[in-house]
This record gives C-alpha cells, sequence and structure tokens, in this order.
C-alpha cells in the first residue's frame, strides 16, 4: 500500500477507535457509579457537534499562537502515528512528542490570555516533571533488549516473550503515565481538571475545540497502541481492539474511583510511583 | 551501538571544522520543532491577560508594553535559535554552551517584566543557573580529559569506563540545573505567571528538549552492557 | 469573517491537493512524511472553519471583545 494511504488509514482508524475509547471509558465511569450514563459513541458526537460551531478569536489572544498551537497539537500526534504503527520506527522521538504535547498545553492555556488557561499553563510546567517516567521506561526498555527501535523491540519479545512478564514495574510506571493522561476526572492530570473549568482548552471553543478533541482520540488511541506493542508485541488487530478495550476500562474504574489530586500532590505521586518502578525494575534486571 | 540505534536513521552530517552538526530523524524532528516555533514566535502578538477586580464588575488587562515586547521577542527568537542548535550539534562543548546560553535567555526573558514574584523566581533560578555552569562545563570537561574526544561521533564507540558514567552524571546535575527541571523547577513554575504568552512558551521548550537532548546524549557516552 | 472564509478556502484546496498528490504520484518518503504533518492537520482544521456556522454579523464586535463571559 502507498505510504500516503497508510498514514491516512490509520490517523482515520486511530481518531474513529479513539472517539469510540474515550466514549467507553465515560460510560464505564458511570456504571461506577450506578448511573446509566452518556452512549458509547457520545464523545465522537461531541467532537462533530464541535467542529461545526462557530469559533471566534478573542481580542485578547495571541495570534497566530492560539491557532498555530492546535495545529501544532495535531501534527504531532500525526507525527506519533507514523512513528507508530505506520513505520515502528524510533521510541525517543515519542518522549520529543510528550514534550511537545506538554508545550501545548502550555501555549494553549496562556494564549488565549483568561486566567483558567494561565492556571492550567503552570501546571503544565509543574507536572513536566511527572515526564520523568516516561524517559525511565525508556531507558529502561533500552538496557533489557539493547535497542530503542519499535522493530527491535517487537523481535526482540517474539524471540523473548512479553516483556510485560519481565519488565512488571515498568509497566506499571507506563500505566500511570496513561492514567495522567486520561481526559475524564483522572486523578493525575492536573492541567485539564475539573476545578480549572476545562484547563487549556477552555478558551478553544467551536471548531477548534472540536479539533483539539479530534487530535486528543488520536493521542489516546497512539499511547495505548505504544503501551501495547512495547509490553505485548505485535498482536492482530483484533487482539489490539480488545486490550485497548480492557486498558480504557481499568482507566475508567480508577478514575472512578480516586479523587482528583491537587497538583503537588499528583506530581509527587507520579514521582514516588516512578522512583519505585525504576529502582525496582532496575533490582530486578540485574539481580533476577 | 551507532546513532542510529537510538535516533532513528543516520541522515547525514554538517561539518563546521571541528563542530560536526549530525541529523539523525529524532534530531531533525527536534530541530524542526525549535524552528517552528521560533518562526511563530517571531511573528506573534503576545496576549493581554484578563483578571477580574476585586469589588467590581470590571476586569482589568495587563499588557506587555512595546520595548518590553521588542526585547523580549529578540531574547526568545535567540532562546529558539540556540535550542535548535542544541538539537543537532554533535560535539559536547558546543552542547553545553548552547544549554549556557538558553539558561543566560531564560532569566532575560522575564527580566524585562515588573511584577515581584517573577522577578524574585528568576533571581533564584539564575542563582541555581549560575552554580549549575559548574558540574555542565566540568562535566564535559571531564569527558574530553578522559576519553581525549568532545566529539559524540567519536564517543559512541568508547566503551564506557567509570570517570566516564561520573562525567555524565555531572553533566546531568548541570543541565538539569541550567534548564530547571524537578526539584528547581518548583521556583521556575512561578516564572510562567506572567504576560507574554510566546515568550515563556519557549522558555518551557528549550528547557523540555534539552533533557530530551541529553538523555540521548547519556545514552551515547554511557551504554549499556554488552552493546 | 470573509477573509477567514476566503484563507480558509484556499488552505483546504492547497492541502487536498498537497495529500493528492502524495497518494498519486507516491514520492520518495521524506516527502510524504513532511506533506502529512504539514497538510493533514491544516486540511482538517480549514474543513472546519469552513464548515462552521455563523453567527450574525452585528453580534461579532461583541463576540470578540467579551468572548469569557459567554452568550
Amino acid at each position: 500500500m502507498n505510504l500516503m494511504a497508510d498514514i491516512l488509514l490509520n490517523v482515520t482508524v486511530a481518531f474513529f477507535v479513539g472517539s469510540i475509547l474515550l466514549g467507553l471509558q465515560r460510560k464505564v465511569m458511570a456504571r461506577i457509579q450506578m448511573r446509566p450514563g452518556p452512549p458509547i459513541i457520545q464523545h465522537m458526537l461531541h467532537t462533530l457537534k464541535f467542529f461545526i460551531k462557530e469559533t471566534v478569536f478573542p481580542r485578547t489572544a495571541a495570534m497566530p499562537f492560539y491557532v498555530a498551537i492546535t495545529i501544532i497539537l495535531c501534527a504531532i500526534w500525526v507525527a506519533a502515528v507514523i512513528i507508530g504503527p505506520v513505520t515502528h520506527g524510533p521510541l525517543l522521538l515519542l518522549f520529543a512528542i510528550f514534550a511537545i504535547h506538554k508545550i501545548v498545553e502550555h501555549n494553549a492555556g496562556s494564549s488565549s490570555g483568561s486566567p483558567y488557561g494561565k492556571l492550567s499553563c503552570v501546571r503544565a510546567v509543574f507536572s513536566a516533571a511527572a515526564e520523568l517516567p516516561l524517559f525511565a521506561v525508556l531507558i529502561i526498555v533500552f538496557i533489557q533488549t539493547g535497542t530503542m527501535d519499535l522493530n527491535g523491540i517487537i523481535a526482540y519479545q517474539a524471540e523473548h516473550g512479553a516483556l510485560l512478564f519481565t519488565l512488571p514495574l515498568t509497566a506499571m510506571i507506563f500505566i500511570v503515565l496513561i492514567i495522567s493522561k486520561s481526559y475524564y476526572y483522572s486523578p493525575l492530570n492536573i492541567t485539564l481538571a475539573r476545578d480549572i473549568v476545562s484547563g487549556f482548552e477552555t478558551e478553544h471553543f467551536g471548531t477548534l475545540r472540536g479539533f483539539i478533541m479530534i487530535s486528543e482520540a488520536i493521542a489516546w488511541y497512539m499511547l495505548l497502541w505504544i503501551f501495547l506493542t512495547v509490553f505485548l508485541g505485535a498482536l492482530t488487530p483484533i487482539e489490539y481492539l480488545i486490550a485497548m478495550v480492557i486498558l480504557t476500562a481499568i482507566v475508567g474504574l480508577i478514575n472512578a474511583v480516586t479523587p482528583i489530586l491537587n497538583p503537588n500532590h499528583s506530581v509527587m505521586t507520579e514521582v514516588t510511583l516512578a522512583f519505585i518502578g525504576i529502582v525496582g525494575s532496575l533490582l530486578m534486571i540485574f539481580f533476577l | 551501538m551507532d546513532l542510529s540505534t537510538l535516533g532513528g536513521q543516520f541522515l547525514g552530517t554538517i561539518p563546521l571544522g571541528d563542530i560536526v552538526l549530525y541529523l539523525t530523524t529524532f534530531n531533525l524532528f527536534m530541530f524542526g520543532a525549535a524552528l517552528v516555533f521560533t518562526a511563530i514566535i517571531a511573528m506573534s502578538r503576545t496576549e493581554s491577560q484578563v483578571e477580574a477586580e476585586f469589588g467590581t464588575l470590571n476586569e482589568r488587562e495587563k499588557k506587555v508594553s512595546k520595548d518590553e515586547f521588542k526585547i523580549r521577542r529578540f531574547l526568545s527568537i535567540v532562546c529558539g535559535l540556540a535550542t535548535a542548535g542544541a538539537m543537532i550539534t554533535g560535539d559536547l562543548f558546543n552542547f553545553t554552551l548552547f544549554v549556557c546560553l538558553i539558561g543566560i535567555v531564560n532569566i532575560g526573558i522575564v527580566a524585562a517584566v515588573k511584577e515581584v514574584d517573577v522577578l524574585d523566581s528568576a533571581f533564584q533560578y539564575g542563582i541555581i543557573a549560575m552554580i549549575a555552569t559548574l558540574p555542565l562545563f566540568g562535566g564535559a570537561a571531564s569527558i574530553l580529559a578522559t576519553t581525549g574526544t568532545i566529539s559524540l561521533l567519536e564517543l559512541v564507540n568508547i566503551p564506557t569506563s567509570a570517570f566516564m558514567l561520573f562525567s555524565s552524571i555531572l553533566l546531568f546535575i548541570g543541565v538539569a540545573g541550567e534548564s530547571g527541571v524537578a526539584p528547581f523547577f518548583a521556583t521556575k513554575a512561578e516564572m510562567f505567571r506572567t504576560a507574554g504568552s510566546p515568550f515563556l512558551v519557549i522558555i518551557h521548550l528549550s528547557s523540555l528538549l534539552v533533557i530530551v537532548r541529553i538523555i540521548e546524549i547519556l545514552l551515547i557516552i554511557n551504554k549499556p552492557f554488552g552493546i | 469573517m470573509d477573509q477567514l472564509k476566503t484563507v480558509s478556502w484556499i488552505i483546504f484546496i492547497v492541502s487536498a491537493a498537497a495529500i493528492l498528490y502524495a497518494l498519486i504520484l507516491n514520492p520518495a518518503s521524506w516527502i510524504v512524511y513532511t506533506i502529512s504533518l504539514v497538510f493533514i492537520p491544516l486540511f482538517i482544521l480549514s474543513l472546519g472553519l469552513i464548515s462552521m456556522a455563523r453567527g450574525k454579523k452585528e453580534d461579532e464586535e461583541d463576540k470578540i471583545k467579551e468572548p469569557f463571559i459567554g452568550y
């Protein structure tokens, strides 16, 4: 298949599956709270609804950053799709993509001039300290497998078995990272916490909000895809789907039963869990 | 191990005399990202922060004045270009110089602001950045002393010794202090409460991209066993 | 708003053309990566700006001046 067609197909699949998974997360959370909850396609309906609503550019906004930052958000997650399902490229680039995602959270918040966005901007700076888990995951996977390339990691797992069983604590760190990036009432996601309305998305409304939601759906799919590929190896599409549904349900369960932590507690929780995971994984690699 | 193990396909080098810039997929992506942000900052307006007033229903706007805007924009562009240079350089000393420049310019970007909290936080950050230049340049110098080279393209082939590990720890401490990661972050976050969103984003971007790059450099210098 | 519509149409046509060029002519992979990184987001954004609803002309000034209080 043509490379461009491959990229377009994967981006479309990422958007649709990501939206349905986010809707599923809301459904799981609602059922735990003993209420029916919205239908599973609700997130996708919201995305499309916002996409066709009017957007205006506030007078106080920093143009063109206000619009450019939404374009950058989509571009980096399309880059993640290219590195992931399409080319199975270098994992270290994903670290760069997560870093730029933090920047997008920062700038989307501060570019509008609204106080809610400004709070989210400063929280994005705090929570960048919690990207420590990600680089620890990359380094530990590198120490264990000797390669930073997704192709190499898949080949290693085909030979030696899934990394989930040899590096369980590293997988735990990655799940903490996934929880910190989930959208609805996550205990560790302080930039999108409900006490600051919608955080950095608050003042992007209408089409721009729909655009951000599209990028977020792709981001959620890619997060889960990376976790599954790095820790379970290459799976068939049906296995990917089932595993993503299970992961989303687990994240929904955790989000439903935990409070939203305050920024300092959230960062310290992530750093503590990362520390336990790193030290434990290194001990397991060198002494087991 | 060679550079393509870490960064994806090795695309080539740009030799500028002794300082050789090299491009892999990874470096090129970060270089491109730094340049895109710098370009948008060069043509962006600043926002006006809207805050509620106490006792009335009015709002107050905090704007960036024209002179302040010009100097801060200039420093932001310098910061962006330094970040872009740090992303693709293959020379360790060149990298540490860029990081030092980023640290200085980060302080400069907020030094023009007239808010006391921000200036206090920038002052604290500046002190840490100054102290951190010792491990930063010391680490690079001791790598030169122990291996005889500061070119990353050669370091990737030299087997790791204990002193190289120690030097890279010094280097990491230096970069952590200069760019303001945790635990120095607590004070740096206060710098971001001021107006001038495009200029603040380059402070944050430079710190994060430098951290990503130092991880790659550390992995180049210290190879895990058997690689 | 008219300027916005014109600019969006231009961006839409340019990005659609670039994506079709990459699809049909199958150039070198680095060109395809650059086109997809730049033009897929621009395509989606311009599609949104073209298809979005428009309010009444006299309300426009109010919305830009006071967006934070909502309607």
